[in-house]
C-alpha cells in the first residue's frame, strides 16, 4: 500500500522548531550531510548510555508515536468515532500517547533531547468519515509495525531494544484490530514485514512542509 | 511475504547466512537460554504445540472465526517450516512435534477459544523475552516478525472472546514478556513423553 496516498499528497507534518525539520530531513536522506544512517552512525563509539544510532532511532519512533497520538486524538475529538469502535480505537490513543511520554523519558535519560512534537496537516475530511478516519488509522499501523519491525535489531543497547520489540507488538494488536474494523485480513503473512527508516520516511517525506 | 513461499523457506536468506549471525545485536548473558538452536528449538515445540491445536480444534468453528483460526493455524504452520529450516541450516537438530492432550479445551467454541487466547499471548511474551537472548542479528529479525504475528492472533482471539479492549484485546502500552519457566509450567500438563523428543532438553528444563 501507497502510505502517500492517504492524504492525496498534501502536506502533513510541519516541524515546530527546524532544528526538529533538519534532523527529520537527514534521517530521511534528503540533504547531504550524514545522509545515511550508516555513514552517520559509523565510527562512533558505542555505548549503551548514549549511542548516537540508539538516540537517532528513538527519535525517528517519537516522531512516529507524535503522528499517531495526534491523528487519535483528533479524529476522537472530532467525534468519528462511536460505540464498539470507540471502544476499541479510544485505548490504541492512549497506547500512543504512553509510547510519546516513555520515549521522550527515555531519551531525556539518556541525555538526548527529544524532538519536539512536529505540527501535523491533515487534508479537510480526514476527521469527518468513519471510513476514511479508520482507513487512514490502519495504514499508520502498518506504517509503525514496517518501521518498528526495521529498527528492532539495530539497537546497541539490549533494554532498549526490547522495550522497542515491545512497542512494535502492541501495534501489531492495533494493526490486526484495525483490519478487522476495516474487513481487512488482520493476519496477512506468518511474519510482519519491514521497512528500513528511509523507506518510511520516503513515504512521509512528501507529507513534509518545504 | 507470501504465505506459501515462506513456507519452503528459512528465517534467514540462504545457506550460510545464518553464520554471518556474529552481530550480537542485543546479546545479552541470560541463564533462561543456551544457543540460539536451543531457543529456536524452544520456539518451535510453542509452534508445534499451538499448529496441532489449530488442526484438532478448528473444524468445530464457522463462519468469520473459522476463517480466522484457519489462517491462524496457517502462520503457525508457517513458522514451523521456517523455524526448522533455519535450525538445520545452524547445523541443530530440530525438536519432534510432541505428543499432545488438549483434554477440555476441544469441548467448546469457548473453551476452545479461550485456550487459544491464553497461549498466544503466553507465546508471544515467550517470543519477546528470548529477543534479548537471540545472538544472530537475522535471527532476531525474524524471531521479532513471528512474535509481532503472535501479538495479532492474540488481540483477534481476545477479540473473537469480547475480550475487554483493555487488559484483553490489548495488553496495555507495551507488550509483556513471560519467563521460559512460566512458558514450560503452562505447557507440562499438555504434553505427553516429551522427553522422548529430540528438543527434549527444551520442554523438560
Amino acid at each position: 500500500m501507497n502510505e502517500a496516498r492517504v492524504f492525496g499528497g498534501e502536506p502533513v507534518i510541519e516541524f515546530a522548531v527546524e532544528r526538529d525539520r533538519r534532523t527529520f530531513l537527514r534521517w530521511a536522506g534528503i540533504i547531504g550531510v550524514g545522509a545515511t544512517f550508516a555513514a552517520a552512525t559509523a565510527g562512533r563509539f558505542a555505548s549503551a548510555q548514549s549511542d548516537q544510532g540508539d538516540i537517532d532511532i528513538l527519535n525517528y519512533a517519537l516522531t512516529l508515536e507524535y503522528l499517531e497520538a495526534d491523528f487519535y486524538n483528533r479524529g476522537i475529538d472530532a467525534g468519528v468515532l462511536s460505540g464498539e469502535e470507540l471502544t476499541l480505537v479510544r485505548p490504541i490513543r492512549d497506547h500512543e500517547e504512553a509510547h510519546v511520554s516513555t520515549i521522550s523519558s527515555t531519551l531525556e535519560d539518556l541525555g538526548a533531547t527529544p524532538v519536539e512534537k512536529p505540527k501535523f496537516k491533515y487534508p479537510s475530511g480526514t476527521f469527518g468519515d468513519n471510513k476514511a478516519f479508520l482507513d487512514t488509522a490502519y495504514t499508520f499501523e502498518t506504517l509503525g509495525v514496517k518501521a518498528y519491525q526495521g529498527q528492532v535489531v539495530n539497537f546497541k543497547d539490549a533494554a532498549l531494544l526490547a522495550a522497542a520489540a515491545s512497542i512494535a507488538g502492541t501495534e501489531s494488536r492495533h494493526t490486526a484490530v484495525l483490519a478487522d474494523l476495516t474487513r481487512r485480513d488482520p493476519f496477512p503473512a506468518p511474519l510482519e514485514a519491514r521497512l528500513s527508516m528511509s523507506k518510511v520516511l520516503e513515504a512521509a517525506k512528501s507529507f513534509i512542509q518545504s | 511475504m507470501d504465505r506459501r513461499n515462506f513456507l519452503k523457506g528459512s528465517l534467514i536468506a540462504g545457506p550460510g547466512v545464518a553464520l554471518l549471525g556474529t552481530a550480537e545485536a542485543g546479546a545479552q548473558s541470560s541463564n533462561e537460554f543456551g544457543s540460539d538452536v536451543d531457543i529456536l528449538n524452544f520456539a518451535l515445540i510453542a509452534e508445534y504445540f499451538l499448529s496441532q491445536f489449530y488442526r484438532e480444534g478448528g473444524p468445530q468453528m464457522s463462519g468469520k472465526e473459522s476463517r480466522y483460526i484457519e489462517s491462524i493455524g496457517a502462520d503457525e504452520d508457517g513458522h514451523i517450516a521456517a523455524i526448522t529450516g533455519t535450525i538445520q541450516n545452524l547445523g541443530g537438530t530440530p525438536a519432534q512435534a510432541p505428543a499432545i492432550d488438549f483434554g477440555k479445551a476441544l469441548a467448546s467454541r469457548k473453551s476452545f477459544l479461550e485456550f487459544a487466547f491464553k497461549f498466544e499471548n503466553l507465546f508471544a511474551g515467550a517470543y519477546l523475552n528470548a529477543a534479548g537472548s537471540i545472538k544472530s542479528k537475522e535471527i532476531l529479525q525474524a524471531a521479532a516478525g513471528i512474535f509481532g504475528v503472535e501479538e495479532r492472533h492474540a488481540a483477534i482471539v481476545g477479540r473473537l472472546l469480547g475480550r475487554s479492549p483493555t487488559g484483553g484485546v490489548y495488553v496495555g502500552a507495551f507488550s509483556k514478556p513471560v519467563t521460559k519457566a512460566a512458558t514450560l509450567k503452562a505447557l507440562k500438563p499438555y504434553l505427553k513423553g516429551a522427553k522422548a523428543a529430540a528438543g527434549g532438553a527444551a520442554v523438560t528444563t
